[in-house]
């Protein structure tokens, strides 16, 4: 057995320096691949070897953000972390994360895992990596192209939590109705997170709000407040169902644009450089991540104020006297949150949207028409329709009573145009779609403006 | 604005809006208004309905199963003779996807379990093992619809077949369409426009979405619409005709 794993590891790591040599996708999923092909237990082995364990993160959105906040503290605590990055969030990426951390002599040397898990793919997960926490942040609809409708989604995560043994804590967000039906049905009680401002919230849902209705009796829920999407306090009108109350609150809710927010939980005021009203929940299932590990709460606090976003998620670059916020909006659930933050609170003007149809996007763009685009009306003076949908796009801001410019499929060329119709100083917001970002932040990397992400 | 008032009902706003169905009512909402038709959307929930004959064109969307099974039993208790009375009245019924199938004789699973539909067109689907998911481009025989085509994406994995009494909205050019076998698309029938094109489909398509829109005037003698620019619109649809060739 030690001799399979062994050589499954070695294979793996050739697999994965090699890829990096040739520069073909970064090598984050394929080295996962390969050692599986000769141990199908690699994964199961080499988190064995974790000195405390591993913590798994799932749900439709800050999935990535999430896992970089967790591992953000527990570095900071000085532990050794092995995390998949790079949005490789299949059980191959998370397998090859554990790999590239693996040493010679097969074993993984590190104290924690923390490993972002694609929906579908956390009861394969939690099987092999056996995680010490599994958080579960939201349920929104999602690229149903690929993932298919939310139910069956929110199944497969019922089961793989209800699979665990008891000494595993489940972390969940009690705001989002269908997590919350999944935590209700478990066989024990998870730890519930919330967040609980009036002064944030709003009334009404969002168009196509999913999981409005009571599992019990189908009726249409009461939501006495909206946070993010569908996620809020909500009740059934009939009383059988409603909001867990969360064991973990964040109050006292400040929003600063993309620039920052801060809030307390359990008594510590938390503050950190990330942007928008949907990051609150992404620190606060960290913090209770973190704090369900044992690190401390004060400490958490510290630590917080000198985070980093990750690719492409509120990341600053600087191009030709134009400050672009770049900011990842993939459903819509995150892009009405993305462009309220940036024309709520950061009084946006100046915007690219892309769209991309491509796998890693999501093949049917229909989705657009969930978003509400209205909100740039008011605000906007530039708003630049780019990627390969881009046509779609423009018909989509034409309906949303937004004036917008020729549609732009070619990167370079959308960015030529903003710097055309801007003027230096200005402060523009990259809203865009996973390989959308990826274009158009090449051609920055192209332009010596941005660094390549391999690097950062 | 004027005083000509056109109603667009909204069946199940909440709980059928899977595919961007919201971008079918806003082109339908947004072309009436630029013709400057006093045009509003009611949205038609569960429950009881006391009167729909102010509504013009009704919309019904697909929805995901455990929605779909949520307002299965309220279709045909409390909608089915209302939409029945607006189509034969002249009012205008588009339907996508799930709404599609509903709207028909039945739905059968793959165990043999059957869900009668409402039986408004004359279609029947069955469940098929694998989905039909990608880009359709379809050419219709409406009569004036210029461009012939029709664009949009389908996701099903239901196969509708049409019966006698029904005619299909178009052949199928790109993609499977109603069932992947005999290259029919859609239906129309009895004032019921019925197709797995999402995408949304009305946005891409305003030449459609003008035929619903003239269709549902007509019954009040009414019905010449002016022209738009419809440039982006037009652009968008091309786009998608154009990768369709390449492929």
């Amino acid at each position: 057995m030690g001799l399979r794993k062994t050589t499954a590891v070695l294979a793996g790591k050739a697999t994965g320096a090699l890829s990096r040599v040739t520069r073909r996708g970064g090598g984050t999923t394929l080295p996962g691949d390969v050692a599986r092909a000769i141990d199908p237990k690699i994964l199961t082995q080499l988190t064995q070897d974790l000195t405390h364990g591993s913590i798994v993160l799932t749900g439709t959105n800050g999935k990535t953000t999430t896992a970089r906040l967790v591992t953000w503290l527990l570095e900071g605590a000085g532990h050794r972390v092995v995390t998949n990055r790079a949005g490789a969030n299949l059980i191959f990426g998370a397998t090859a994360a554990a790999l590239d951390k693996a040493g010679a002599d097969g074993r993984l040397h590190a104290d924690w895992g923390v490993f972002e898990i694609d929906e579908a793919s956390l009861p394969a997960a939690v099987q092999e990596i056996r995680p010490q926490a599994t958080v579960v942040l939201n349920l929104f609809r999602d690229q149903l192209d690929r993932y298919g409708e939310l139910e069956s989604i929110a199944k497969k995560i019922e089961k793989a939590l209800a699979t665990q043994s008891e000494t595993r804590a489940a972390i969940l967000n009690a705001d989002d109705p269908r997590v919350a039906e999944i935590g209700l049905g478990l066989p024990r009680d998870p730890t519930w997170y919330g967040l609980e401002d009036e002064k944030v919230a709003s009334q009404t849902l969002p168009h196509a709000a999913d999981a409005r209705t009571c599992p019990h009796d189908g009726a249409t829920l009461i939501f006495d407040r909206v946070y993010v999407g569908h996620d809020g306090v909500y009740r059934c009108p009939h009383g059988d169902f409603a909001r867990p109350a969360p064991d973990l609150t964040a109050t006292d809710i400040e929003l600063h644009g993309f620039d920052s927010l801060a809030m307390t939980i359990h008594g510590t005021r938390v503050e950190i450089p990330l942007g928008g009203l949907y990051n609150c929940y992404n620190v606060l299932a960290s913090y209770a991540a973190a704090c369900s590990v044992g690190l401390d709460g004060k400490y958490v606090a510290e630590r917080l104020k000198t985070f980093q976003a990750a690719f492409g998620r509120q990341e600053h670059v600087e191009f030709r006297g134009r400050h672009l916020i770049l900011v990842l909006s993939k459903n819509p659930a995150g892009f009405n949150e993305t462009l309220r933050t940036a024309v709520e609170a950061a009084g946006g003007e100046h915007f690219i949207i892309g769209l991309n149809d491509r796998k890693a996007d999501g093949t049917d763009v229909s989705w657009i028409w969930d978003v509400d685009f209205e909100q740039l009306q008011d605000t906007a003076t530039t708003v630049i329709p780019a990627g390969n949908r881009a046509y779609d796009l423009a018909v989509r801001l034409k309906y949303a009573g937004v004036k917008a410019e020729e549609p732009q499929t070619d990167p370079g060329q959308a960015l030529d145009l903003l710097i055309e119709t801007t003027s230096e100083g200005d402060t523009a917001y990259l809203l865009c779609t996973y390989t959308a970002m990826l274009d158009l932040r090449a051609e920055l990397v192209r332009r010596g403006w941005a660094q390549p992400y391999w690097e950062t | 604005m004027s005083d000509t008032k056109f109603t667009i009902g909204w069946l199940y706003p909440d709980l059928m809006n899977i595919y961007g169905d919201r971008g079918n009512i806003l082109t339908l909402q947004k072309r009436a208004q630029w013709r400057g038709l006093d045009a509003t959307v009611r949205e038609i929930q569960r429950g009881r309905v006391a009167n729909v004959d102010d509504v013009d064109v009704f919309f019904f969307g697909g929805g995901q199963d455990r929605e779909q099974a949520l307002i299965y039993d309220d279709l045909r208790q409390h909608k089915e003779h209302q939409l029945q009375q607006a189509a034969k009245n002249g009012a205008q019924i588009l339907a996508v996807c799930g709404g599609y199938q509903l709207l028909g004789h039945y739905y059968q699973t793959a165990d043999g379990e059957r869900y009668d539909g409402i039986g408004l067109i004359d279609v029947r689907t069955e469940a098929g093992s694998k989905r039909f998911i990608g880009d359709v481009v379809i050419q219709t025989d409406i009569e004036g619809l210029t461009p012939a085509t029709l664009v949009g994406f389908e996701n099903h994995s239901g196969r509708t077949f049409l019966g006698p009494g029904a005619r299909p909205l178009g052949r199928v050019l790109t993609g499977k369409g109603n069932n992947g076998s005999d290259r029919t698309e859609g239906v129309r029938q009895n004032n019921v426009t019925g197709t797995y094109l999402h995408g949304s489909l009305l946005p891409k398509n305003p030449h459609l979405a003008d035929q619903l829109i003239r269709e549902a005037l007509r019954r009040r003698g009414d019905g010449e619409l002016s022209r738009l620019d419809d440039s982006a619109e037009l652009a968008a649809h091309d786009w998608i005709l154009q990768r369709a060739r390449r492929r």
